[in-house]
């Protein structure tokens, strides 16, 4: 009974154990970065001015109002209802500032000069930040001001919805690229090229769009048609490492890195040892875009690419060949498992997929250089790793591997947002890939033994 | 095995408890050095900066005497490094604004790549300042630019090389034409140099421009060659010190040090020590702990409201064998 118990939990942690520790990563972040968040925008600006008038009616004399914030969408419709609202409930609002500090203080001194008055300052955090103010009696016009600011409440910035928008979008490109990833793991193989490969893309598609679809005023057709070249040519590469990997018997490990190599070599050429960077605004339609219900585009197109992961490598016989190569690759090719076919292909879809991941960055960067994808390799192979799938072949999951990825983001974003110096983040995460392993070892151990020892138990009468 | 794996679940939770906690004392530790040692005023807000890299000692002190500068009045720096990585950079960007700083100072990993991250600091209402290095993207609104004066410099390290040289000679510099700031020093040196040749007291051929990558393996190798194809050379302008330091190795395995004076460029401590050892002649020096103070002034003056230069440049000054004997540095 305790015996069952126990491999029922060792069986649980093998699936969702990982799951299990994303969840208490992002509790811990939003732990650790709960703060006090200043609001911004029209609610604020109503808001404030209620409170505004609600004090201004105690006052038996007239009180004027000076509204402060800086050039920002948000803060200019902060100060348009605010303003707005004050004026509908018959507050005079001697003048509305949406600038910098020094337009402010312009228009402190404008007030000052013509012998005005503000006895009531309206602002939003951000402007009452601004040093200018931190002497408010060095103005004549404000001697006698008080101030007032939008009341505050307290939220994690984890879990704010531009952050958990960040954390999905700096984590795209190293997912997509781990799906292909996954595949060529499973088959007990690594693809070293990857990094190599997303800058190759980056740079064929922006060269592309530089010379040949005109630039700057490049039209949509034409983006596409670099960007599936970029792509179709790191497919190739991929295609490339494939053969040699299955023709010449050649360890994948050998193989890729000298794709990594001539790939990086090539950007280089490619891109003369410069930054492409004339392509039009709307090349940012990918990699910044957010269409479908504010979910950034590169977002949807992971989750897609992850769908049709999932489906290949669970419902379909392409995804069990891949998992028979990897598992025991005798027996695949005595049960008639396309042995060269299966392998050639998952190293081309790596390619490919490494293409896209180039293209996204491009985007993102609005721009292509043979400097991008350095060490991305090894942070997609941690993602596999730490999304559960076992580098001697045969076992893993691509949702897994999605898990994985976002435990690799969420750690950095959460250090980043806590403060952690770029050397310690290094030690986390190295920690993380050595604790994922050991896990891993751990639980296949576990549940090994406690399996034999069950059955052993069943023997015995 | 068994008492492996039970070792292994007992320690489990205490390695991850141990993670955790450290997280934390991190952070606590962080806030107390700003908020204890130092004379501080109310804390008003933070500053993110990121910079290239910080295993170069320049940067880590731009970004130290930033913490120590913005500390006096109330801001709390948080240092980031983009180590050479552009995306990794504008991801530091894109948690900047989160969790909202008042100001970013960058120095970009990629002038021209950078510029959508600026951008969107810029649109969330963060203003944003670089230092040392420019961003180049056209459209980008910087707020300021902090630097070297690397034009002026390049003039001081011509002024030095006709001294070391006593107005005579044949010179070759070791280039780096890559970058924006190297380009500005070759400049300044040749047209001193080419200004000072009208004067009766002076006679300089540059006979060689050649690339030494920034970097010292590649400059002594670059400048083996040098002296081959140049046997009658006498100077050697390093556009900085890495350079200045590869050069002077392949000088003295070709025993050649007499004859060829360097001169070089930055003033980092292993260039100063050269030049106390008498094996660099002089360096126009840069300053990063005034880049990295002016750069404070800089946002504090845009809070307060005062009018920013869009650029602002911190003079070099020479640094010869007489300035290291008396530099408390190098003792």
């Amino acid at each position: 009974m305790n015996l069952d118990l126990r491999i029922r939990f060792y069986r649980f942690l093998s699936s969702y154990g990982m799951l299990l520790v994303l969840v208490l990563l992002c509790a811990y972040f939003s732990w650790a970065t709960w703060t006090e968040q200043n609001p911004t925008g029209a609610d604020a600006g109503r808001q404030l001015a209620k409170a505004i008038s609600r004090r201004t009616q105690r006052e038996t004399r007239e009180v004027r109002v000076l509204i402060v914030a800086r050039d920002i969408p948000e803060d200019i419709h902060f100060a348009s209802a605010l303003r707005a609202e004050l004026l509908k409930s018959g507050v005079s609002v001697v003048e509305t500032v949406n600038g910098q500090p020094v337009d402010a203080r312009r228009a402190l001194e404008k007030i000052g000069a013509a012998g005005g008055q503000v006895d009531l300052i309206a602002w939003n955090a951000a402007a009452a930040e601004w040093n200018l103010f931190a002497d408010l009696s060095a103005f004549s016009a404000t001697r006698q001001a008080k101030v007032m600011q939008p009341a505050s409440y307290r939220w994690p910035d984890f879990l704010k919805a531009d952050n958990l928008r960040n954390v999905a979008n700096q984590i795209v490109v190293i997912a997509i690229v781990a799906i292909g990833m996954t595949m060529v793991i499973i088959t007990g193989g690594i693809d070293l090229s990857v990094g190599s490969l997303i800058a190759l893309s980056a740079v064929i598609s922006t060269r592309l769009i530089r010379d040949l679809a005109g630039a700057e005023q490049a039209g949509a057709v034409g983006m596409a048609i670099a960007c599936a070249t970029g792509i179709g040519a790191c497919a190739a590469a991929g295609l490339c490492s494939g053969v040699i990997v299955t023709l010449l018997d050649i360890p994948a490990f050998i193989v890729t890195l000298g794709m990594m190599l001539v790939a990086s070599g090539v950007g280089f050429i490619l891109a003369e040892g410069q930054s492409i960077y004339q392509v039009p605004d709307s090349f940012v339609w990918l990699g910044r875009g957010a269409d479908l219900f504010n979910i950034p585009n590169a977002v949807v197109l992971m989750l897609i690419a992850y769908a049709a992961g999932y489906l290949v490598m669970e419902r379909m016989a392409l995804g069990r060949y891949v998992y028979a190569v990897g598992g025991n690759r005798q027996a695949a090719r005595f049960s008639g498992v396309p042995l060269k076919r299966v392998l050639v292909f998952v190293y081309t879809i790596s390619g490919a997929l490494a293409g896209l991941g180039g293209v996204i960055i491009a985007s993102q960067l609005k721009s292509g250089a043979p400097t991008y994808g350095v060490m991305y390799e090894l942070y997609v192979i941690a993602a596999v790793v730490v999304g559960g799938t076992s580098l001697a072949g045969g076992q893993g999951k691509i949702l897994g591997t999605l898990i994985g990825a976002f435990i690799i983001a969420v750690i950095q974003n959460g250090m980043n947002l806590t403060g952690v110096e770029s050397y310690t983040q290094k030690v986390v995460l190295g920690l993380l890939i050595l604790g994922a392993v050991s896990l891993d070892r751990f639980r296949r151990y576990g549940l090994e033994l406690l399996v034999q020892r069950s059955a052993a138990g069943h023997r015995k009468p | 095995m068994r008492s492996f794996a039970h070792v292994f679940c007992r320690l489990l939770p205490v390695a991850l408890g141990i993670f955790l906690w450290s997280g934390c004392g991190r952070n606590e530790e962080a806030e107390q050095r700003t908020a204890g040692r130092l004379p501080v005023a109310a804390r008003r807000g933070s500053i993110g900066l990121s910079v290239l890299t910080l295993t170069n000692p320049f940067f880590k002190e731009i970004a130290d005497t930033m913490s120590r500068e913005a500390a006096k009045h109330g801001y709390e720096v948080l240092v980031v490094s983009g180590e050479f990585d552009v995306a990794k950079q504008q991801n530091q960007v894109k948690d900047f604004i989160v969790r909202r700083v008042s100001a970013i100072v960058l120095t970009p990993c990629d002038s021209k790549a950078i510029g959508s991250a600026i951008q969107e600091a810029s649109t969330a209402g963060i203003p944003v300042f670089t230092a040392d290095i420019a961003c180049l993207a056209p459209g980008v609104g910087v707020i300021c630019h902090v630097a070297t004066d690397n034009y002026s410099g390049g003039k001081q390290a011509a002024q030095a090389m006709i001294e070391a040289l006593r107005g005579r000679g044949n010179v070759a510099i070791l280039d780096h034409p890559e970058v924006e700031s190297v380009l500005l020093r070759t400049k300044g040196f040749e047209e001193v140099i080419a200004a000072e040749n009208q004067t009766p007291d002076v006679a300089i051929r540059i006979v060689a421009k050649i690339p030494g990558g920034g970097v010292k393996d590649k400059s002594f190798k670059a400048t083996e060659d040098l002296i081959q194809a140049h046997p009658d050379l006498s100077g050697i302008f390093a556009i900085n010190d890495p350079s200045a330091l590869g050069a002077s190795a392949a000088l003295e395995k070709a025993g050649k040090r007499a004859q060829i004076k360097i001169v070089g460029f930055d003033g980092q401590l292993e260039g100063k020590q050269a030049i106390k050892a008498g094996k660099i002649h002089a360096d126009p020096i840069q300053f990063p702990d005034r880049i990295g103070a002016e750069t404070v002034r800089v946002i504090m003056d845009h809070f307060a409201g005062k009018e920013v230069p869009k650029e602002l440049l911190i003079p070099t000054s020479l640094y010869r064998k007489a300035d290291a004997e008396k530099d408390p540095m190098l003792k």
